[in-house]
């Protein structure tokens, strides 16, 4: 239950800035996801957070306290580390009543606490196991119990399914939510896969290179991307370098009417905006594969400037290898110095609408 | 079908057959070396020390030699001596070594790598050179007098030639493998789990009590054996920093064979080492068994 707020904070490593001026407002009970590519900077901003890195600059504040300088101990935050962090010498009890013992408590609470919070990871018959005679996911269940437990007010989670399998990593996920949706804690959780962080977050936070890119609720994020780079790394984007001229983006194959000024331009299109119509164009775009997907069809298009592009088709779509194609564009984006400056009327909007009318 | 049945086992059963011929090859020059040079003297030696030339020339079974080393006063202060110096090295290595291997394994930087060469450094010292340059800083007239009288401060008792001395250019002389083996069993730990310790509200004294030592009790065993063994049977350093009267078993041996020409007791004195060493040997070796075990 708790408000966490960043303000202006750096960390350098020497050279270079691994986290540049990130300020964030975490509200009472969200949950923010952190995005991005290796190296972008997400386990040093989370680590600064939990206290395991001194921040080079700015401040970092819990319900208004200022924790900057605070050992990690003595912060009301609990971390779930990627992997390795159980202590070995100890059963799947001692490891959570660890932090209840520092506190003191009585030991009959801490008995109580523990199995509550066994129960609720799906534990509850696993105390008295040494954990090296745990799977994964168990050892996993295992450290966020160890948080849960000391009642955190913000719970940090640096990659903690990464190393588990698909499935494992879906249903670990959800119950994470449920956990953190019924206790409302105020949580962030680092991620590198994009659906983790579709399926998970009330807000995601994109990096890259340290640096925010764009702070937006999901579905914010996938249909108005502020920046290329955002657009291309949620979701699959294509991307076309095309002319504006008078109003109009040309490209060889496409022609769109681009309210802004003349000049170069990419354009950004989803495969689920494009549909594909024969040709009879010498230099129209090729198909070069068909993909099934059972739900759909990802077709890729080979054109004669040498970009490939992705095209959604429904499942019954039929495409042979060589066949040429005229592209149509339902809705699109252009970006200029990596920053988007226009976008059809938005899906979002479109959705909405629809929403309010059912 | 029924003749691949009767070839496949043939041919599987060769190789191994082979490989259990070159192992037994490998295994063999160890263990023909091992048995002349160890076993075989140690067999010696107690076969010699318990059946002695007797005066008519006969060798017949006798425990003199040995009622003889338990009934001498001077052997047994010298025995206490050597248990004393063990103790007490041992004792110190861990208190100095423990500290500077937890320092090079949590701090990172290129100060913590100036502290690891300045650790290591002294296993390139020979003894030899070591005692004296010890008799040049903390026997008389050495730096640090030359530094008290320089300040005006009252000369300090000068540890050479006492007990202390051996006890100081042991710890110096054995530090570097103690450090060495202590930060390899502090590698087993990883940063996440002290990380996690510490997100749950200890302080770096409760992660070292509750985390840390727990799961160092077998290096720290396998240390202390291996400096122990090394410190019981050392000779250089008591022998030129040490008192003359009591002194360390190995000193003591080299007078009683070469000054007082006494070989029969010299090896009295080597099998009573022997069976100290043994005593510690074997608690490394249960230690590494139990090590093993756990593993599994
Ligand atoms: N202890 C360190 N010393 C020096 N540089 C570091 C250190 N920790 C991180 N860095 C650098 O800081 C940058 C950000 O690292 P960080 O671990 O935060 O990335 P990340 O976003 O978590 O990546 P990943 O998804 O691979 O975990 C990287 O360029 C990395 O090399
Ligand atoms: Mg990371």
């Amino acid at each position: 239950m708790a408000r966490l707020t960043i303000r202006n904070i750096c960390k350098s490593f020497g050279s270079g800035f691994a986290v540049n001026d990130v300020s964030l407002d975490v509200e009472n009970g969200e949950l923010v996801c952190l995005l991005g590519p290796s190296g972008s900077g997400k386990s040093t901003l989370l680590r600064m957070i939990g206290g395991f890195e001194r921040p080079s600059a700015g401040e970092i504040l819990i319900d208004g306290r200022d924790i900057t300088h605070l050992p990690p101990e003595r912060r009301p935050t609990g971390m779930v580390f990627q992997s390795h962090a159980l202590w070995t010498h100890w059963t799947v009890f001692d490891n959570i009543a660890f932090g209840l013992k520092l506190r003191r408590l009585p030991r009959a609470d801490i008995r109580e606490k523990v199995e509550q919070a066994l129960a609720m990871v799906g534990l509850a018959d696993y105390g008295q196991r040494m954990t090296t005679q745990l799977s994964g996911g168990q050892q996993q269940r295992v450290a966020l119990a160890r948080s849960l437990v000391l009642e955190p007010k913000i719970l940090l989670l640096d990659e903690p399914f990464a190393s588990l399998d698909q499935h494992l990593r879906e249903r670990l996920r959800d119950e994470v939510k449920d956990i953190q949706s019924r206790l409302g804690i105020t949580t962030l959780f680092v991620t590198h896969g994009q659906d983790e962080a579709l399926a998970l977050a009330d807000r995601i936070v994109v990096m890259r290179d340290g640096v925010m890119e764009q702070v937006a609720p999901p579905d914010v994020i996938y249909r108005a991307p502020q920046t290329e780079f955002v657009a291309g790394f949620i979701g699959s984007m294509n991307f076309l370098r095309a002319d504006v001229e008078d109003g109009v983006a040309r490209h060889d194959d496409l022609t769109l009417p681009l309210p802004i000024a003349d000049g170069p331009v990419i354009l950004g299109i989803r495969p689920e905006a494009m549909s594909l119509t024969p040709s009879e164009r010498p230099r129209a775009g090729k198909v070069h594969r068909l993909i099934d997907f059972g739900t759909h069809k990802l077709i890729d298009i080979d054109l004669t400037d040498g970009t490939r592009i992705k095209c959604m088709a429904g499942p019954d779509a039929r495409a042979p290898r060589g066949l040429r194609v005229e592209l149509g564009v339902s809705a699109f984006h252009a970006f200029r110095d990596g920053r988007q400056v226009y976008q059809t009327t938005s899906d979002l909007e479109a959705t909405e609408r629809s929403m309010s009318h059912a | 079908m029924a003749m691949l049945s009767s070839t496949l086992p043939a041919r599987a059963r060769a190789p191994a057959y082979g490989g259990a011929i070159i192992g037994l090859a490998l295994v063999a020059m160890p263990v023909l070396l091992l048995g002349w040079l160890i076993l075989y003297p140690i067999l010696a030696a107690i076969v010699e020390t318990m059946f002695p030339v007797g005066a008519d020339g006969a060798r017949g079974f006798s425990l003199a030699s040995y009622r003889f080393f338990f009934s001498d006063d001077y052997s047994l202060a010298n025995l206490r001596v050597t248990l004393w110096t063990t103790c007490v090295c041992g004792l110190l290595l861990v208190l100095v070594g423990l500290p500077i291997a937890l320092y090079l394994r949590f701090s990172r930087g290129r100060f913590a790598s100036y502290v690891q060469a300045l650790a290591i450094f002294p296993m390139f010292v020979p003894s030899i050179i070591l005692s004296y340059a010890l008799i040049r800083t903390i026997g008389p007239n050495g730096t640090v007098d030359l530094v008290l009288n320089a300040l005006g401060l009252p000369k300090l008792p000068t540890p050479y030639l006492t007990p202390w001395g051996p006890v100081i250019g042991l710890v110096w002389d054995n530090l570097p493998l103690t450090v060495l083996m202590l930060t390899a069993g502090l590698g087993q730990i990883s940063n996440a789990s002290v990380e996690a310790a510490r997100d749950v509200g200890a302080g770096p004294l409760r992660v070292l009590v509750s985390i840390i030592l727990p799961r160092m009790g077998n290096s720290l065993l396998v240390t202390l054996s291996f400096a122990v063994l090394g410190i019981f049977s050392a000779f250089t350093l008591p022998y030129v920093l040490g008192p003359a009267s009591p002194e360390m078993m190995g000193p003591f041996m080299e007078r009683t064979f070469s000054d007082n020409n006494d070989p029969l007791n010299a090896l009295t004195q080597a099998v009573i080492s022997f069976g100290f060493c043994l005593v510690f040997g074997l608690f490394y070796v249960r230690s590494i068994a139990r090590n093993r075990e756990s593993r599994r």
